[in-house]
């Protein structure tokens, strides 16, 4: 999934001030917990307590979306709620806001949250990590299916480093040693002998910004 | 300097000098809160383990136990003073734990009129309460029990099913017919609307019971034997997909309304737990606080929470039970955790001190009070602070 982390609520404020009639648009897909219709519902009314404290007095509309990035979907949710609306906010990555912002070149669209990376969720622990960095050129395979570009904090193909301390990371010391761990299942599946292999320089043409389905 | 250790009234006592040590009390207690110690014989009360269900206090034999709510006598004068009031020959002893509202009542009972008596758990109701209302001259008496499975009390329910099944041969032989007094069961589930499920899995995930899963395709399934209705899953629903019976979304908002516009400021918003707080008989409270009991504290809901502060409530408090007494398997440390989070966003506009999240006890009922204006002395000091 596609992570994302609330902004502040000032900025938020400070973003929409210019408005009265907002619409915020939270995006079922991705992030955990969903920023659907729940969280549009209570960023509507935080905004207003907020906004009322401020002296303003926004009018808010709230919708979701199945998923703010497939424009086709965004389109037919959004457009019957337009009517009177000056600025959108939309509770969607990244990727979402700016497909809103295509459909609807007059208006101003505005992000409530920072979108942070690709990653998965371990629901017990309540953490959500990066996982894949979308680099286009999938080693997995050979990495014991974890990906060093994305949890090796030095990216490096060819590691470990030594800098590992206990299995942490020398740049951030909460964080596993990729490599560590790479070798860990590398072992257990007695298929150490790939670690020794060398990899080339990754090719970064590789990666792409435009495909076809 | 350490504080110094007040001993709290406790909300039972045993009294040593009226125990005939038959130990019915002992073979009761869902809790094991009531021993027996071996070298004197005497029957001993752990009050950290009681939960109040009452039960023991209306198996007494010899009155030796004392209980703060809903003791016998109270129950009585209670019935006594509303009685006139609703004008009504049907008693309905009802537990909050299960009892629809008003219409559901009818419709299980068939009474349109009544005396509605709701306490948490039937099976803390004494057979002089049924014998003193049927002397009173309440010519039927409807019951409510929980599903047996279903009753937080564990055995508060099948306690009720016996003691009724007693009664009625003892009224029977009186000559007050076969069936004088009728009993039901029910417990409240949880909704689900399949067409507003994202499929994203948190009911499943957060159910303390197992009972959602998510089918794929399909969206979230419920086993509603296994649902115990606390509303964890209601309150999380990140797509508003769930509701809980009879204590639906737009029911509460409702009651906030209401009780905000009966209240005067600076208001005081309270959702308790109902298995936390039991609330006085007719207990009402200061023109600044309004109070709505939920099925645990894992219901209350961000939404109402915000509604209220909207609506021009000066501080909202919520009345949890600790994790070790939930009555639905530690949904009080979720509902707490909701609370943290949504305190950590109120902080970024100024209102962090307006919420506050209490765990009490009805063992200690001093603890609910000393909470309540202490949280109301908070708010009244804000609003000054506000006007200067």
């Amino acid at each position: 999934m596609i992570v994302t982390a609330q902004k502040p609520l000032d900025e938020i404020l400070d973003s929409i001030s210019p408005y009265s009639s907002i619409l915020i648009a939270g995006c079922d897909g991705c992030t955990q917990p969903p920023r659907g219709l729940r969280e549009a519902k209570t960023l509507s009314q935080l905004l207003e307590l907020g906004g009322k404290l401020r002296g303003k007095d926004f009018q808010f509309k709230v919708t979701t979306v199945v998923k703010q990035c497939d424009s086709f979907l965004t389109a037919s949710a959004l457009k019957p709620q337009m009517e009177g609306v000056e600025t959108v906010v939309s509770l969607a990555c990244g990727v979402g806001v700016q497909t809103i912002a295509e459909l609807f070149p007059d208006l101003p669209v505005l992000p409530a949250q920072n979108t942070h990376f690709i990653g998965a969720e371990d629901r017990e622990g309540g953490i959500l990590e990066a996982r894949c960095t979308a680099c286009g050129d999938c080693i997995l395979a050979r990495m014991g299916g974890i990906c060093p570009i994305t949890r090796c904090a030095k990216g490096l193909l060819n590691g470990a480093c030594g800098g590992a301390k206990d299995g942490k990371c020398e740049l951030s010391p909460d964080k596993d040693c990729a490599w560590e761990l790479i070798f860990q299942r590398l072992e257990k599946q007695g298929k150490l002998d790939r670690i020794r292999e060398f990899r080339p320089p990754r090719n970064y043409q590789a990666k792409a910004w435009r495909l076809t389905p | 300097m350490s504080e110094p250790v007040i001993e709290q009234k406790a909300a039972l006592k045993l009294d040593e000098q009226y125990c005939s040590r038959c130990s019915i009390c002992r073979s009761l207690c869902p809790f094991e809160a009531i021993k027996k110690d071996v070298e004197t014989g005497k029957t001993l009360l752990e009050i950290e383990k009681c939960q109040v269900c009452g039960i023991c206090y209306s198996a007494c034999p010899a009155r030796a136990i004392d209980i703060t709510y809903y003791d016998s006598d109270s129950l009585i004068k209670y019935l006594e003073k509303v009685k006139p009031k609703y004008d009504s020959g049907a008693l309905v002893i009802m537990c909050k734990g299960s009892a629809p509202d008003f219409a559901g009542v009818e419709r299980l009972f068939g009474v349109s009129k009544f005396i509605p008596l709701s306490v948490p758990c039937v099976g803390r109701v004494a057979d002089e309460v049924f014998l003193a209302a049927i002397a009173m001259g309440v010519r039927e008496i409807c019951v409510l029990a929980c599903d047996e499975d279903y009753c937080r009390f564990d055995r508060g329910s099948p306690l009720t099913g016996r003691r009724v099944l007693a009664l009625n041969r003892l009224l029977e032989q009186l000559g007050y017919g076969r069936e004088a007094i009728i009993l039901k069961r029910n417990s409240l589930k949880v909704k689900v609307d399949r067409d507003l499920c994202i499929s994203c899995g948190n009911c499943a995930f957060y159910c303390p019971y197992g009972a959602a899963s998510l089918e794929s395709p399909g969206g979230a399934k419920f086993d509603l034997d296994a649902c115990r209705g606390c509303g964890l899953c209601v309150a999380i629903c990140p797509a508003i997909a769930l509701d809980l019976d009879n204590w639906e979304r737009e029911r509460i908002s409702t009651l906030v309304s209401r009780l905000v516009a009966e209240m005067k400021s600076p208001k005081v918003l309270v959702f308790r737990c109902q298995w936390a707080v039991f609330p006085p008989l007719d207990g009402q409270f200061g023109p600044n606080v309004r109070a709505i009991d939920l099925p645990c504290a894992a219901r209350v809901d961000t939404f109402h929470i915000l509604e209220a502060f909207q609506k021009g409530v000066g501080g909202v408090l919520i009345a949890a039970c600790s994790e070790e007494d939930c009555k639905q398997e530690k949904a009080s440390g979720k509902a707490s955790h909701s609370i943290t989070v949504l305190k950590e966003r109120l902080k970024q506009i100024g209102l962090q001190d307006r919420l506050h999240f209490c765990s009490v006890a009805p063992r200690y009922p001093e603890q609910w009070d000393k909470e309540l204006q202490q949280f109301s002395q908070r708010i009244k000091d804000i609003s000054k602070g506000r006007r200067k």
